[in-house]
C-alpha cells in the first residue's frame, strides 16, 4: 500500500432529512492505527459507512485508498476489511466454512478461501476450535472469528468497531495484541472504534474524535496530548494556601487533596511554583511532569468545547445534560 | 569470635564438600521432564494443548477465569511455544461480480446436501425430500399401470390435461405440498439475515443489495424448482418411456405439457415473491412461514366461504392459488371453473408479484451493516 492518506475527505455532508448526520467532516488518515472517538449518536456508524462506500452522501467527498467515496464502493469495500460490534455470524455454521464464506462473499475462489481461513483462523488463536459451530463459542471466540472473517482477504485496512466489546480482560488483551501485531507485523492499517480509551491508546498511535457530526479533534495522540501540559505535585502543610497563591499568580490548578496538576506554560512555571512554596511555607515533597492520558486528553477537549464531562464514560451514554444545556445555549461545538 | 559466629570462609568451605570436586559429567541424553506436569506453556503449568490455549485465550471450558491470556505476546515466546501468531500476507487476486454471486447461490443450495454451507434445519431437509418423492408417486404409479397393462389404469395415472394441471395445481399438492416447502425454504431466508445480523457480512463487502436480493431470489426458486418443476418434468419424460411413445405423441401432448411448464414456474415465482418478501419484514422464520400459509389458504377460505354465501367469486382474485389455477386452466385448455376471465387473475398474479417485489426491495434496503 502506498497511498499517503487512507481516508481522505473534504466537506462532508450526509442528512438524513433533517438531522444532520456528518456536517463538513474534512479527514485525512495516514496508513497505521487510528481510533474511532466519540459519544453515542455522534456519527460513528455513519462516518464508517461512509468510508465503506455504503452511502450517497448529501455533499462533498472524498477517496478511501485512492477509490472515490462516491461511485467506487465496491472496489473499496473489496480492500477493507469490517468487524462490525454486532452480531454478523450464522450461529449454526462451523467457523471454518463462515470465515471461508466470508472471502468467497470478496471474491476469492472456494480453494483458496478455505486455504486462507484455516491461515486466519489459527492466527485470532482460534486452531483448534476452527470446526465447532459458531453457537458453542464463547463472546471472545465469536469475536475472534469475525475478526479472522475479517482478515481472511488480507485488506489493506481493517474497520473494527468495538472489537473488545463484551470481552473479558484475557480475551480484551488478546485480541489488542492480535490487532496491534496485525498492524505491526502485518502493516496493515486500522480504524478503530470504541468508547474504551485504554483499547484505543494500547493500538493507536492516531485519534479522530468526532461529535454532533463534526470533527472536533484528529492527529498523533502524542501531539494531541501536547495541547496541555501539567506539572503534578504533591505538597504537605496548606494545601489550600498554595492553591490560592498559584490562582493568584495566574496559574490553572486542578486539585484532588494534595496532590495539585498546574497547567504548564513554559520553563517558568517551575519557578513559579515553587515561589508560591516558599511564600505559603508549603512543603512539596514531589513535582514532575504530568503524562496525559487519553481520558485526559478527552476530558479537556470536551472542556474547551465548554461542556462539562467527568469522563469517557460520558462516550457511552451519549450527552451528558450539561452538555444537552450547553447545547440548548448554542454553543459551537467545533 | 565465638564458637556460634561464623566466617563466610567457613560457609563455602562446607558447600565445597558437599559439591561435586570433579567437572560435572554430561548426562548421556537429554533431560527428560519428570512428569508432563513439569511442561510450561507461556508460564502456565501443565501440558500444552489446543484446550489449554483457548481456555488461556478466552477463560471457555472447564478451566473457565483461570487462565492467562499470554498467547499472543509473540515478543516473550520461548523456546518449548507451539503456538507463534505470526500474521501471514495473501497475494491472491480477487474474483468478479458474477463468481462472488455464485457462491451466494452456492451457499444456500449446496446447504441442502452438504456440510460447510447453509445449515437448513433438519426438517426442511426432510420435507423437501419428502414432498419430492411424493410428488415423484406418479411416475411409479404410471410404471405400474404400463406393466400391467391395464387401460384403465392407463387412462388415471397417464399423461393427460387434467393430469398435467393437477401434478402443479392439484388441491392435494396445493394443500399439503408447495404451501409448507415453500414456507419453510422462504421462511428464514432473510429474516435471519436480519435477526443474526450476518447483512453485516454481505453488505460489508462488495455484494450489491441488488446482487443479494437476487441470489437469495434465485436460491430459493431453484430449491422450489428442484421439487415442482423438476418432478413435473420428470413425470412427462417418463410417460414417454415408459409408454415409448414417438413423435405423434410428442406434438400431441407437448403444448400441454409447456402450458403447465409455465404455470409451475409462475407458481414458484409467485411463492417465492409472496414468501421472500414475507421473510424481509421479519426477523424470524416462523412468522414469515405462519402468515405464508395464511395469506394463501386464508384467502382461498374467504373466496369460497363468499361464493358460497352471496354467489360470487371475484374475490378468487385476492388466492394467489385461485389466479395461477385459473391461467392454469386457460393455458392447458382445461374447462375453467372461475366466471371471470383469466386476463383478470393473469393481472392479478401480476400486481401480487409486483407488490411482493416492492416490499422485497424496499426491505432489503433497509437492512444495516453497522447496527440492526
Amino acid at each position: 500500500m502506498t497511498e499517503e492518506w487512507i481516508v481522505e475527505t473534504h466537506d462532508l455532508v450526509k442528512k438524513y432529512g433533517e438531522h444532520l448526520a456528518l456536517d463538513s467532516v474534512n479527514l485525512a488518515i495516514r496508513p497505521g492505527a487510528t481510533g474511532l472517538l466519540g459519544p453515542n449518536g455522534a456519527g460513528k456508524s455513519t462516518l464508517l459507512k461512509t468510508i465503506l462506500g455504503l452511502i450517497a452522501l448529501t455533499s462533498g467527498g472524498g477517496k478511501v485508498l485512492g477509490h472515490d467515496i462516491a461511485t467506487e464502493g465496491a472496489k473499496i469495500r473489496q480492500r477493507i476489511g469490517y468487524m462490525p460490534e454486532y452480531d454478523c455470524l450464522t450461529p449454526d455454521m462451523e467457523a471454518i466454512h463462515q470465515v471461508r464464506y466470508a472471502g468467497e462473499l470478496v471474491g476469492m475462489n472456494s480453494n483458496s478461501a478455505i486455504q486462507r481461513a484455516h491461515e486466519v483462523l489459527e492466527y485470532v488463536g482460534l486452531r483448534d476450535q476452527r470446526y465447532r459451530t459458531v453457537s458453542t463459542f464463547s463472546t471472545g471466540m465469536e469475536q475472534a472469528t469475525k475478526l479472522a472473517c475479517a482478515l481472511i482477504h488480507d485488506p489493506d485496512l481493517l474497520i473494527c468497531d468495538e472489537p473488545t466489546n463484551g470481552l473479558d480482560a484475557n480475551a480484551r488483551g488478546f485480541m489488542l495484541d492480535t490487532l496491534f501485531q496485525v498492524v505491526k507485523q502485518g502493516g496493515r492499517s486500522i480504524i478503530m472504534s470504541s468508547h474504551l480509551m485504554d483499547d484505543v491508546e494500547r493500538i493507536c498511535d492516531r485519534m479522530l474524535m468526532i461529535h454532533k457530526g463534526q470533527v472536533i479533534a484528529q492527529g498523533r495522540i502524542e501531539d494531541l496530548k501536547a495541547i496541555d501540559r501539567e506539572i503534578e505535585i504533591s505538597v504537605w502543610g496548606g494545601a489550600s494556601r498554595i492553591e490560592e497563591k498559584l490562582k493568584d499568580m495566574g496559574q490553572s490548578v486542578r486539585r484532588t487533596g494534595r496532590v495539585m496538576r498546574i497547567t504548564r506554560i513554559d520553563d517558568s512555571t517551575y519557578g513559579t511554583i515553587i515561589k508560591a512554596a516558599a511564600e505559603t511555607s508549603v512543603q512539596i515533597r514531589k513535582m514532575e511532569d504530568y503524562e496525559p492520558s487519553l481520558e485526559d486528553l478527552f476530558i479537556v477537549i470536551m472542556d474547551r468545547l465548554g461542556y462539562s464531562v467527568k469522563s469517557s464514560k460520558d462516550l457511552l451514554g451519549g450527552n451528558t445534560p450539561a452538555m444537552d444545556h450547553a447545547a440548548q445555549l448554542g454553543r459551537k461545538v467545533a | 569470635m565465638s564458637e556460634d559466629e561464623f566466617e563466610l570462609d567457613d560457609l563455602l568451605d562446607d558447600v565445597s564438600k558437599v559439591a561435586p570436586s570433579a567437572e560435572p559429567t554430561q548426562p548421556e541424553t537429554l533431560p527428560v521432564p519428570a512428569s508432563p506436569g513439569e511442561a510450561e506453556f507461556m508460564g502456565e503449568a501443565g501440558a500444552v494443548t489446543g484446550k489449554a490455549r483457548m481456555e488461556a485465550a478466552y477463560g471457555t471450558g472447564e478451566g473457565e477465569g483461570q487462565g492467562v491470556a499470554m498467547v499472543a505476546q509473540s515478543a516473550t515466546v520461548e523456546a518449548g511455544t507451539i503456538f507463534h501468531q505470526v500474521y501471514r500476507p495473501w497475494r491472491g487476486n480477487l474474483n468478479p461480480r458474477w463468481v462472488r454471486n455464485w457462491s451466494i447461490l452456492r451457499h444456500h443450495v449446496y446447504g441442502l446436501f452438504s456440510k460447510g454451507h447453509r445449515p437448513w434445519p433438519i426438517t426442511t431437509k426432510l420435507v423437501v425430500v419428502i414432498v419430492l418423492f411424493g410428488s415423484l408417486m406418479p411416475i411409479i404409479s404410471m410404471a405400474m399401470a404400463t406393466l400391467t397393462g391395464i387401460e384403465a389404469l392407463m387412462q388415471i395415472y397417464g399423461v393427460s390435461r387434467a393430469n398435467l394441471w393437477g401434478h402443479v395445481l392439484g388441491t392435494f399438492r396445493n394443500t399439503c405440498c408447495w404451501p409448507l416447502l415453500t414456507a419453510l425454504i422462504v421462511g428464514g431466508l432473510i429474516s435471519e439475515d436480519r435477526q443474526h445480523g450476518t447483512s453485516a457480512i454481505y453488505f460489508s463487502r462488495p455484494v450489491t443489495r441488488t446482487d443479494y436480493t437476487l441470489m437469495k431470489y434465485i436460491s430459493a426458486a431453484l430449491i422450489l424448482s428442484m421439487v415442482i418443476v423438476f418432478s413435473y418434468c420428470a413425470y412427462y419424460a417418463a410417460a414417454i418411456i415408459f409408454n415409448n411413445e414417438g413423435w405423434a405423441y410428442l406434438l400431441d401432448t407437448l403444448p400441454f405439457f409447456l402450458g403447465g411448464l409455465v404455470v409451475a414456474i409462475m407458481l414458484v415465482v409467485t411463492f417465492t415473491s409472496i414468501g421472500l418478501a414475507l421473510s424481509s419484514i421479519s426477523t424470524g422464520k416462523f412468522f414469515p412461514a405462519v402468515s405464508f400459509m395464511g395469506i394463501l389458504f386464508g384467502s382461498r377460505i374467504l373466496a369460497f366461504l363468499i361464493n358460497l354465501l352471496f354467489e360470487r367469486d371475484t374475490l378468487y382474485l385476492l388466492s394467489p392459488y385461485d389466479n395461477l389455477a385459473h391461467v392454469g386452466q386457460y393455458m392447458m385448455g382445461i374447462n375453467t371453473t372461475y366466471d371471470f376471465p383469466a386476463a383478470w387473475s393473469f393481472v392479478a398474479l401480476l400486481l401480487m408479484n409486483g407488490i411482493s417485489l416492492y416490499i422485497l426491495i424496499s426491505r432489503v434496503n433497509s437492512l444495516e451493516v453497522t447496527r440492526e
